[in-house]
This record gives structure tokens, C-alpha cells and sequence, in this order.
């Protein structure tokens, strides 16, 4: 019979979760890279912290102009900022994984209560939530300043905020967190999340195109926005201000209302939580089909000219590409950042030739803008697999076919982006002279076919794993990322030398000799390679999978 | 076909200053339903991960089959078919995918991986869900698929790392029978399992390992034989087991020091 004669209070609770946290950070940083990673939170830190700083000057000044000067009613835009702030940030944290569910709590004899309260509580721990109370309350003492009556309901109000927002911030929180347990719908959020930021470059072209017209339209807007929390939290200071007491009284209680709406919409989400809300995504099992055997004859072998076992990785490849949202999504980007570079540089309307364009540099500059981005995974290549390395070791294949098949594949995505890109840059800005595009080609070849050689090494002496649709702990091996800087500045340099030599010589078809040249050197090389990177893998074996089967 | 299957010399393997494997004369014959025991840490996996090509030894050598491992790894691979520690399986492709994969990486044609993929899939119940990927799969459902793929080329050596552990009584039950039916034409399983009972069903040889040495090895009758004070026949391995890795004595944790549960 267990022992237990009392129960525990919610502080003690709250102090336990607390130490739980401390311990879990305490034992992270056993690590050597944990402790590297700590060094550079400190420093985000230290940022934030000047951010948060700083800002807070600005709140207190806005609060204390706007009350001062008689315009009271433009405080609701600092309860706006806060607002957004609290509500948006978190959202785009989530995307990185939590570090710590407080579903793991539920095990332990908590009341739904305790659980509420222990979540709101470490709700308003968060760095948003503390950013935005240290706003908060540099906004009060900005009013407070300006007129010293306005404090108590100052007051009232920003604790009323602080609740609405923490309890928004929780149930948005709460409902990621359930979509987000789900591989599928985390990896569209992952890409959603990357096209939000790839469309953030569009904004100022946008802007310059519709920034007028749309105008008049978000004016038209703005009256519904005056029943959302954070204009009636502006209203009600402003109400105080204006000595208005049923204009405060009824803001108040809308505000007040929405709170118990958002609390009651958390009390049953939690509910659901706490009553064992399933959020696994394995396979519920199901009645096995009768089936007959049919065999399906998948038609010719359309790689038939590689071996079976590279093939096969080639296939592999495939298949894993067209599983990987955010892969897919990079796809898109090489010709989308020609046309946001083309659009920044000479604006929405381009013509043919590209005015104040020239091709001669845009040309080759993209693409080795280009091959920098697309070459970047190539440095680390086995990342998905996952335990599914063990299967190379354990198959009867030399480690060269795995490579040229992984290679094999990258080859034919670099080359259907390169030929999109190349596209894109004849509508926008079009093609340079025969001899740059002969050179640019050539280079093109040398600095990939060059790269893959440094890049498999890298694959197979830094490996690092990485996971579909998580970015929490999704970062490249340190040394990974140097060897491709390092690789990039040396093929970067040489091609920049080769190009500065023809244009010194004034000989235009030096440079396309030259880079043809380097890049029959790069082949010759990267097969000879092949060999000596299998020894090494086969020498670095435990490395990979230890890395890899985490 | 040579009548040894596996047969190691001074098998060792450190990790720093912790030798994991420590030495290990092993020898398994053709067609033997062979169990790997040992205690927790005791160097099972390792020692597997040896013999399959997923770790090198720090020193000594093994022959699969005749075939030196080091002199020639690929042939050995060929005729082996593993189920590792993690399963390793790709987790991006379906079942049906993933089989195709290893049935081609072992040389197998596609009209015969694909037939045998799709009779495995039967088999192991996985063929109502064609669609749907490794990484979606339950823990048993991986780990038949693991299975699957492990034996689609007919090796002549299986090698099972915690082969039942998660899989539900009715498929465990179909697949004892294939290993039993696989050891009956020729192939040698080489088996590691915590649940003693299994390896007591399926086993006809036994090695026990502990703290990386091999503490005991040879048919479950000779094991028994070997135990003095015992009820000879009625021995059970669990009884064997503990006897040979000193857990039935003064090792055992006391469960006196825990009386403020009972």
C-alpha cells in the first residue's frame, strides 16, 4: 500500500517543475556540445536582453507621449505590437520543438487545476511572455508619468492583458503542440514556414507595386479591429484618461469576457489533455486484408544502365526526396530567388535585357550563388538516413556505390535547377555572351563535381542527424559547415582568379578553356576518389551509425 | 557446405578502456538454432554487431561460412541476412519499398524481389497498408518488416537481435515456425533474446556471455550436464542462466533492503 499521507500544494508543484527544468539543463550541458550551445544562448541572451531593454525605453516614451499629448486613444497600437509580439513569436518557436510537454506531467497525481495553473504559470516564463510584461509595465509607468491617476486602472487593465495573453499564447500553444505530434502536418507547418520567410523577400516589391491601393482597403479595416482585445485594452486606459467611466467599464468587460471565453477554451483543451488525449501517429492496428498475390510488373528499368545496388540508392533517393516537404519546397527556391534578386535590383518590370542588368555578371554570380545553396545538404548527406545507415553496412555493396548513387541523384536535382534557374534568367534578364556561358557552364561543373569529392568525406567523417519536419536540433556538424565554407571560398576563389585572368588578358574564351580543364580534372578526381572514400568509411563506420542510429 | 557456420578466434573489442567482447572462441555449426545469453552490458550486441559487419573487432578474427570477414566482406554479407539492434530500416519508404531495396542490394532480379517482397508482406501481415511509410509503422510492425527484409534473399545465416520484442503473440508464433522451418533446411539462426524462455524453445545451442567473456557454450543437454547439484534434465535455462552468471546468490539484489514495500 503506498505511503503517501499528503498532497502536494500547486506551489510546491510549481517549484518541483522548476528544479525538473533546472536538472534537465543542469545534465544537458554534461556535454561538450551542449556547453558550446549554451555559450551561444548566453550571447542570444545577452541580445535579447538589449532588445528587450531597449524597447522598453521605447514603450515607456510612447505611453508617455501619447497620454501627455493628449492622444490617449493611440495606446491601443503599443497594446497592438505587445500583442502580436506575444501571440506570433511562440508560434515560430514551436516549429523548433519543445524542449520541455508538460504532458510528460500527467503521470504524476496532478488535478486538472494544478495542471491549469502550473501551465499558466510557466506560460508567463516564457521569453515572450517576460519581453512583453517588461513592455507592459514600461507602458504603465510611462502613463502613470504623464497623468499619476490613470496607475490603478493602468493597472487593472495590463493584469487583465497578461491573462488574456498568456491564456491565448497557451491555447494556440496547446492546439500546435497536437497538430505538431503529427509527421504530416508537421512537416507542412515546417514548409509553410520556410515559403513565409522565402515570402518575406516579395514584400518590398509588393509594396511598391500595391502599397497605395491597399491602402484605403486596411483603412476601410480598421474599425473592426476596435472589438479585439488589444484596442479595448487601449480604449479602457483611454477611457480612464478622458474621465469616460462607462467607456472603461464597457471595455473592461469585453476585455474581461474575452478572457473568460479563452480560459474556458483552455480549461477544455487541457481537459482533453488531461483526461489522456491520444497524439501518437503510429498505425492504429486493422483487420489484414485478404489479399491474393499479384505480381506487378513494373515495366523496363529505366536505370538500368547503373548497377542494381546503385540503382537502387538512386531510387532511394527519389523516393526520399519526393517524401520531404521542405526538400520539395527548397526545389522551388533557386528560381525564386533569381526573380526576388532580378525584381530587388531593377524592380517588378523587367524587360528582356534586363535594364541596368547585365547578364555577364548576373549570369554566372547566380549560379555560383546557387551551387552554393544547393550544394550546402551534399556536405552532409546521409542525415536522413537515420538507423537505415546500418543497411549499407550490412548489405553485400562497396560503399562507392552508395555514394555515386547519392551523388547520382543530387546531380540530376543540381541540373534540373540549374536548367530552371537558367530559364528564369533568360526571361529576366537573359543570356550572357557564348564564351561566358561556355565558361559559366565548364565552372558550373568544376566547382560541383570538385565539391562532391570534399563533400563525401565530410558526409562520412562529420555526420550529423537530421530529422524530416523538425527544425529543434536540426544543425549541421560545426565542422561540416567550415569544411563547405572553406570548400566554397577555395572553388569560389579560383574561379573568381580564372575570370579575373581573362578579363586581364583580355583572351574572352581563357576563362571556358581554363574551367573546362578544371572541370575534366574535378571528374577524374572525384572517381578517384571513390576508392579511398570507401576505405574510409568502412574505417569510419562506427562513427557514422553511432551518429546516425541516435 | 562447410560444417561450421561462425567460428571466431580471440574475438575482442574495446572502447577505451572498457573491453566490451574480451576474447570470444566461438563456434556455431550448420544449421543450428543458436541463442546468445547474457545479462545486461554484458557485450551481446556488440558481439553481433561484430559478427555482422556493423563494428570491427579491435582484435581477433571470424570466419562465416568458411569465409574470413575481413579478407572478404562482401561475400560473407551475401549469405547473411541481420536484424540489428535499431532495426535499421529506412524510414521514408513503405514496407514494399524498402524490401524491393534490400532484395535488389542483395543481387537479387526484380521479378524475384518482387515477388518475394510481396509473399513477405502476406506473410508478415503488412500487406493491407501499401501506402503507408516505415516511420508510421508501430514498433512490432517495423519490426516484422525488419524481419522481412533480413531473410528476402534466403540467407544461410540469420542473425536476430531482439527478434520478438514487440511483436504480438499471434505473429511471434508464425515466426518461430519460419526460423524453425529455415534451421530444418540448413540455415544457421544465431538468436539473442532477454526472454529465456524463447531461447529454450527455439535454441538447440546456448553461449552465455558475461562481463564480455564467454562463460559458457554448447547444447542446452550439455549446459545441464554441466550444472552439479542441479536436477539434471529438469534444469531449466533460467536456472542455467543464473547459476552460470552468479545472479542466484550473494550477487542478487537483497529485497530485505525494500521493506517499506511489502
Amino acid at each position: 500500500m503506498a505511503d503517501v499521507t499528503q498532497s502536494v500544494s500547486v506551489f510546491e508543484q510549481i517549484r518541483l517543475v522548476a528544479g525538473l527544468r533546472w536538472l534537465i539543463l543542469r545534465n544537458s550541458l554534461r556535454k561538450k556540445n551542449n556547453r558550446l550551445d549554451l555559450i551561444g544562448l548566453i550571447f542570444a541572451g545577452v541580445l535579447g536582453g538589449i532588445l528587450v531593454i531597449g524597447l522598453s525605453f521605447a514603450f515607456y516614451a510612447g505611453a508617455y507621449t501619447f497620454v501627455s499629448h493628449g492622444r490617449p486613444g493611440w495606446i491601443a497600437s503599443l497594446f497592438w505590437g505587445i500583442f502580436l509580439f506575444w501571440q506570433i513569436f511562440p508560434v515560430f518557436v514551436a516549429g523548433f520543438g519543445a524542449n520541455f510537454e508538460f504532458r510528460t506531467l500527467l503521470r504524476f497525481p496532478l488535478s486538472l487545476r494544478a495542471f491549469y495553473i502550473i501551465s499558466l504559470a510557466y506560460g508567463l516564463a516564457d521569453f515572450s511572455a517576460l519581453a512583453s510584461v517588461c513592455w507592459l509595465l514600461s507602458m504603465t509607468a510611462g502613463a502613470t508619468v504623464a497623468k499619476p491617476g490613470v496607475l490603478p486602472a493602468m493597472l487593472l487593465i495590463v493584469a487583465a492583458f497578461v491573462l488574456l495573453n498568456v491564456t491565448i499564447e497557451r491555447l494556440i500553444g496547446s492546439w500546435l503542440e497536437r497538430l505538431l505530434a503529427r509527421r504530416r502536418t508537421r512537416e507542412i507547418f515546417f514548409g509553410l514556414f520556410v515559403l513565409s520567410m522565402i515570402s518575406l523577400n516579395f514584400l518590398t516589391p509588393l509594396m511598391q507595386r500595391y502599397g497605395a491601393s491597399a491602402r484605403p482597403v486596411f483603412l476601410r479595416l480598421l474599425p473592426y479591429f476596435a472589438w479585439l482585445p488589444p484596442s479595448l485594452a487601449g480604449r479602457a486606459v483611454a477611457a480612464v484618461i478622458r474621465l469616460q467611466p462607462a467607456g472603461f467599464l464597457v471595455s473592461s468587460a469585453v476585455l474581461v469576457l474575452y478572457l473568460v471565453l479563452f480560459s474556458a477554451l483552455l480549461w477544455q483543451r487541457f481537459a482533453a489533455q488531461y483526461r489522456g488525449e491520444e497524439l501518437s501517429e503510429t498505425a492504429a492496428p486493422a483487420r489484414a486484408a485478404i489479399r491474393t498475390i499479384q505480381v506487378k510488373d513494373d515495366g523496363p528499368d529505366r536505370l538500368s544502365l547503373l548497377s542494381p545496388q546503385v540503382a537502387e540508392i538512386v531510387r532511394k533517393e527519389f523516393r526520399y526526396l519526393t517524401r520531404n516537404g521542405f526538400a520539395y519546397l527548397s526545389l522551388l527556391m533557386p528560381p525564386l530567388l533569381i526573380l526576388i534578386f532580378s525584381m530587388n535590383s531593377t524592380g517588378w518590370h523587367l524587360t528582356r535585357n534586363g535594364r541596368g542588368v547585365s547578364a555577364e555578371i548576373f549570369f554566372p554570380g547566380m549560379m555560383a550563388y546557387l551551387i552554393l545553396i544547393l550544394m550546402a545538404p551534399a556536405y552532409n548527406s546521409f542525415a536522413y538516413e537515420g538507423r537505415g545507415i546500418q543497411t549499407y553496412f550490412t548489405a553485400p555493396l562497396r560503399f562507392r556505390d552508395v555514394l555515386l548513387g547519392k551523388n547520382l541523384m543530387l546531380l540530376f536535382v543540381l541540373s534540373l535547377e540549374i536548367v530552371l534557374s537558367m530559364v528564369m534568367l533568360l526571361w529576366r534578364v537573359g543570356l550572357p555572351s557564348a564564351h561566358m556561358l561556355v565558361a559559366t557552364c565548364a565552372a558550373i561543373i568544376f566547382t560541383i563535381v570538385g565539391q562532391l569529392t570534399i563533400a563525401n568525406w565530410s558526409s562520412i567523417t562529420f555526420p550529423r542527424k537530421m530529422e524530416f519536419g523538425r527544425m529543434q536540433g536540426q544543425r549541421q556538424s560545426g565542422m561540416a559547415v567550415l569544411v563547405a565554407f572553406g570548400a566554397q571560398i577555395l572553388m569560389g576563389s579560383i574561379s573568381a582568379a580564372i575570370l579575373f585572368t581573362g578579363k586581364w588578358t583580355g583572351n574572352l574564351w581563357l576563362p571556358a578553356q581554363a574551367f573546362i580543364f578544371l572541370a575534366a580534372a574535378a571528374v577524374a578526381g572525384y572517381f578517384a576518389s571513390l576508392d579511398a572514400l570507401t576505405k574510409l568509411a568502412e574505417k569510419k563506420k562506427e562513427v557514422l551509425i553511432e551518429a546516425l542510429c541516435r | 557446405m562447410p560444417d561450421i557456420a561462425i567460428q571466431t578466434q580471440q574475438l575482442t573489442r574495446r572502447f577505451g578502456n572498457l573491453i566490451a567482447v574480451d576474447g570470444i572462441d566461438l563456434q556455431v555449426a550448420a544449421g543450428q538454432f543458436f541463442g546468445f545469453l547474457g545479462p545486461n552490458g554484458a557485450g551481446k550486441s556488440t558481439t553481433i554487431k561484430i559478427l555482422t559487419g556493423l563494428l570491427a573487432p579491435t582484435s581477433g578474427s571470424m570466419q562465416l561460412l568458411g569465409v574470413d570477414f575481413a579478407a572478404n566482406p562482401v561475400e560473407v554479407k551475401r549469405q547473411i541476412g541481420v536484424v540489428p539492434e535499431g532495426m535499421g530500416l529506412f524510414e521514408r519508404l513503405t514496407g514494399a519499398e524498402y524490401l524491393k531495396f534490400v532484395g535488389r542490394m542483395y543481387g537479387l532480379d526484380r521479378a524475384t524481389t518482387q515477388r518475394r517482397s510481396e509473399e513477405l508482406l502476406e506473410f508478415m501481415q503488412l500487406a493491407d497498408r501499401p501506402k503507408t511509410m516505415i516511420a508510421d509503422y508501430s514498433h512490432g510492425m517495423q519490426k516484422k518488416l525488419a524481419l522481412a527484409a533480413a531473410v528476402i534473399h534466403g540467407p544461410r545465416i540469420l542473425f536476430l537481435d531482439e527478434p520478438f520484442e514487440g511483436v504480438d503473440a499471434l505473429a511471434a508464433g508464425a515466426l518461430k515456425a519460419l526460423l524453425a522451418r529455415m534451421t530444418e533446411r540448413g540455415t544457421t539462426i544465431f538468436l539473442t533474446s532477454h526472454v529465456l524462455e524463447i531461447v529454450e524453445r527455439l535454441c538447440s545451442h546456448v553461449a552465455i556471455i558475461h562481463k564480455g567473456r564467454l562463460v559458457a557454450q554448447g547444447s542446452l543437454e550439455e549446459l545441464r550436464a554441466g550444472i552439479a547439484g542441479e536436477a539434471g534434465s529438469k534444469t531449466t535455462l533460467e536456472q542455467i542462466f543464473l547459476s552460470i552468471v552468479g545472479q542466484s546468490g550473494t550477487e542478487r539484489p537483497q529485497l530485505e533492503e525494500l521493506s517499506w514495500l511489502m
